[in-house]
Order: structure tokens, then sequence, then C-alpha cells
């Protein structure tokens, strides 16, 4: 089990560090709340200090001291090059300029589609959630989109109860040409582990040390495709680790 | 000059009807919290509440019973989890609601604003939101051939919105995030705006950058201070996230909320006894000691009116 200062990394800090690493200098990254903000704020303090941050509240190349609590939180704006409104945030996702979004759902499915909306029936939910906010706009519009999951059966869904956000392809037809600009979803990342997809297909990629295959995809309802090589990605760099610990706690989790 | 001020409790009376379409401003900050309470306190029904992403002032409306329909990109506790009451309304079909993105809706807000029928988008061609409670219809580009989804325009019957400060003409100036609130207040008949700070028309006139709207659209003023708490003003105070995390375990429970609203909402007549009930250590724990960090230059000397 990856380990830093001698303590083992939770699930939620694996994910972090996990997908941080993803991020490549100079993107320009359209940041969801939640681990997609936790992930990037730790990307920029570590080896992508280049990267460009923008939330759909309108904060631009920002860089928030800790840890928003959500998109429109006042510590979003602190040390940001630009307020605009969501209308100039968005109308840059819409012209293409934006490399990256990032994005994190209550369900993914085998293509990447993302649910946000409800589960069980739309009409008659089990849970009603808080619909697509930006997510929808990101996963058309993002030239690329990395995703950020708990490793959770419940999340992972052969399919979604509902399609909020478009992956790669909602159906074994695939997606209307046009009804999406982006490339849609690049990579997904699990507290276990990297997926990518093949043929618009997640499939396991990589695992993070400590973890077989099988645990990455433990418990999901359907046979997911592997790589004919599922790589161990190397261990956690302490350094990005001790970072996060010291500035991006997760506004929730401090609270517990 | 016309002075716009009156009471809120005024404004709302005289401004807002039952079955109106209400477009609720601010976004993470300057929602407007004590004009949405006002619009409980006076037994509003039948609105129809909107905006992109809504706050914890929508649940309170639903659960008050105010609004029979919402419409909307994003309806939760930001950052924190779902709302409770529109998720026991819609499991009980209590509500009416439409589900839109922030994009689409910030969109058919700027629509109204444009004084035209629609935009078109390249959002909303796939996925389950269209056909479920919108419709979306295509429109073909007349110069290009592509294909778009026309975002149809929303033009709310009356807009509430909260911000720093105005003149008592109802020049209004907001800064941090503005969110959608300009092209909302922009679409809407009417707008009621509250601020934290009446000043002299010089002041604004100094820096009149940081106005989003003028007198003539603003339909009423009222002075009401600590108007958006719990959400936060840049400026002079911020968020309490505190009562947001509260809130997420009281409104699991009808019987809780209620108990809520009944404290701080029905129990208070207005937005002064409210901040008693707050208290001066909370409004302590929310206010910082920055003061202004740079001034322009506009090369002139701004004048009274």
């Amino acid at each position: 089990m990856s380990e830093a200062n001698g303590h083992p990394l939770t699930d939620a800090e694996r994910m972090v560090v996990g997908a941080a690493r993803e991020l490549k200098d100079g993107e320009i990254c359209f940041v969801g709340v939640g681990v997609p903000s936790l992930a990037a704020m730790l990307a920029k303090r570590t080896h992508a200090p280049e990267l460009v941050l923008i939330y759909e509240s309108g904060a631009i190349a920002t860089n928030p001291p800790s840890p928003p609590l959500s998109t429109g939180s006042p510590t979003v704006i602190e040390d940001c090059a630009m307020i605009g409104s969501c209308l100039d945030v968005f109308a840059t996702l819409q012209s293409g300029r934006f490399d990256l979004g990032l994005l994190s759902a209550a369900q993914i499915d085998r293509y990447g589609n993302l649910n946000s909306t409800v589960i069980g029936d739309y009409r008659q939910p089990k849970l009603r959630l808080v619909g697509s906010g930006g997510a929808h706009d990101i996963a058309c519009l993002a030239r690329e989109v990395m995703v950020i999951m708990p490793h959770d059966p419940r999340r992972f869904v052969e399919r979604v109860d509902f399609l909020t956000s478009p992956g790669l392809r909602s159906d074994a037809n695939g997606i209307d040409p046009g009804a999406v600009r982006g490339h849609g979803p690049r990579c997904v990342v699990t507290s276990r582990a990297r997926f990518d997809f093949e043929a618009g297909e997640l499939t396991l990629n990589a695992v993070f040390e400590g973890f077989s295959a099988d645990d990455a995809v433990e418990g999901f309802n359907w046979s997911l495709p592997r790589r004919g090589w599922v790589e161990t990605l190397p261990p956690f760099e302490a350094a990005a680790v001790a970072i996060m610990r010291a500035e991006i706690r997760d506004p929730i989790a401090a609270r517990q | 000059m016309v002075s716009k001020q009156v009471d809120l409790p005024e404004a709302v009376a005289e401004h807002v009807r039952d079955g109106d379409v209400v477009f609720v401003g601010g976004f993470g900050q300057c929602i407007p919290f004590a004009a949405g309470h006002e619009l409980i306190r006076q037994g509003r029904k039948d609105l129809t509440l909107c905006r992109s992403g809504a706050d914890i002032l929508f649940d309170q409306l639903i659960e008050a019973g105010c609004a029979s329909k919402v419409i909307f990109g994003y309806l939760g506790n930001p950052g924190i989890g779902i709302s409770h009451a529109f998720n026991r309304a819609v499991r009980e079909d209590a509500i009416a609601y439409e589900d839109w993105t922030n994009f689409a809706m910030v969109l058919r807000l700027h629509a109204g604003a444009l004084g035209i029928p629609f935009i078109p988008a390249a959002i909303l061609r796939t996925g389950d939101m269209p056909g479920a409670s919108i419709e979306v219809a295509e429109v073909v580009c007349p110069y290009t051939g592509e294909r778009l989804s026309a975002i149809p325009a929303l033009n709310p019957d009356v807009a509430l919105v909260h911000a720093q400060r105005a003149d008592e003409e109802g020049n209004v100036q907001m800064w941090g995030l503005p969110g959608d609130t300009v092209d909302g207040a922009n679409a809407s008949r009417k707008v009621i705006v509250t601020v934290e700070e009446i000043v002299d028309a010089v002041v604004l006139r100094a820096d009149p950058n940081r106005t989003i709207l003028p007198s003539y659209r603003v339909t009423a003023l009222a002075h009401v201070p600590w108007g958006a708490h719990p959400s936060y003003v840049q400026g002079y105070y911020t968020r309490d996230d505190d009562l947001y995390f509260a809130y997420d375990k009281l409104s699991r429970s009808p019987e809780e909320l209620a108990a809520f609203l009944d404290d701080w909402v029905h129990g208070v007549p207005d937005r002064e006894a409210y901040l008693k009930k707050l208290g001066g250590q909370a409004k302590r724990r929310l206010t910082g000691q920055s003061g202004p960090v740079a001034s322009v230059s506009y090369g002139f000397e701004a004048r009274d009116v």
C-alpha cells in the first residue's frame, strides 16, 4: 500500500494524487468542485505550475489558497487573474478554448456517460440529485474530459440511470456525429486505478501500487475490458502527498 | 432625482404576484435571502423560480410552499449535497420542474436580455435531458448548415437581486462573482434590488465600471444590510458555511425544516430582527478586516447629482 510519512493514503487521497498527476502542465482546465478541484489545485502546486484553473462561477486563471467548498465560494477568487460572468466562462468553453474539463458524478457507465440527475426513474426517483450544473456543457464542449470517481460498484454501472453528460457513445451505434464538439473522456481515475477508453468503451489501463487488476473492477456489474498489459503505476511522490495534506484538505472531510 | 428606495416588504407586496416567474440572483455570493424570506412571510404561491445554479434559498421556498415550479441547471446545497425539499417534492410529484444545464440557463436569460427568442448552442444535442422535462428544438445554421440546439429565451416577471451598494436613484454596483445576475435581471420585466449600503451618487459615479444595473432597469430598491446571509457579499461578510452544513442535516426532516423556517423566517418580522437573532458573535465571525486594495483613475472628478 502506498505510504507517505508513515501514514497510508486513504481512498480519497489516492483519488486526488492519482488524478493530479494526469494533468499536464499548461493545460487550461475547467474545474468542478470536490475531488476534481482538489486534484487540479495539487497539480498546480506540484508538477504543473502553469496549469490554468477556471471555475464556472467566473473565477478565471485562479489559484485558491484553500479548497473552495463550492464553485462560488469566497476562496475561489482569491488570487485569480480575472472574474468574469458565467456567460464569459461558458462562451470560452463553447469556443473550444479549454483543454480539459474535470468532472465527477453519481454514476458512470461503460461508455463514460455520467449521471448527476436522478437515481432510479426520472419521474419517480429513489433520489433526486442536483442536476447537470455545468457538467453536460463541459462533457459536450471541453476538448477532453477527465472523470474522477471513488471506487464504488454502485457508481460504476453498465448503463447510467439517467444520461446527464455524454461520454464516448450512448449506445452500441455511437452518438450522432456533431452531437458533441469535444473528444470526450480521455481517462477515469478512481481510488484504485486508471481507466481509459478503447473503441469507446471504459477499459482498465493501470492500477495504483498495492491493487490488482481484479481489485480495480471489484464489484462492477459488467465485464469491463482490460488492456493486454495492465501496468502498476509508480508510487505516489511523498512530496505531493505532503503538500496535499498540508494545503489541500477536503473541506467536507475536514468537518468530519 | 427620483428615489427608488422603499421598504423590502413594500417592494415585494407591490411587485411580486402569485404565479409570477421569479429570477433569483446571486451565484455563491449575493443570494437574495432577505427578499426570498419576505416572499415566504407574505405567503406567495405558485411561483416559478429560475436561475442557473440554485442555492438553498430554492429549497426553503419549495418547503414553504411558495414554488410550484423550478427551472434550473443545478439545484442543491453547493459543495455539500442535494436539495432535500426538492427531492421530497419530486418523489411526491408535488412540483413541476425543468432540468436544463447551467450554460443553457445562462443562454436562456441572455436571449431574454437580448430581446430575441432563442440562441443557438452546441449543447443538449444528446443525452437524456432533451425530452425528459424540456423540449429542445434543433436549428440549422443558415450560413454553415451546422445543426445546433435552439435554446429558448426566458423572460421572468421579476428578478430579485442583492448587491453591495446602490445610490438612492437605483443605480446598482456589484463586485466579486456576478454569476448570471446581470443577464437574469436584464431578462426580467421588473427588478427588485436589495443592497448592503445606500451611497451618495458621487461615490457610485466615481467608479461606474462597477455598476451592473442603471436605475431605469430597477423597479424598487431596498436597503437591507446582511440581506444575503448565509451566502456572502464580497467585501462585506463571508459565507456562513456552518449554516450550510447545519442546513444539510436539518432539512432532511420536514419537521426540522419547518421549525427552522418558523424560527428564522416566520418568527422574525424583517431582516433587522433576523440580524438581532443571528447575534453579534456570528456577525463578527463572518466579517473580515481587510480594506480596499487599490483604486483606479478615470481621469476626472466624480460629481454628485
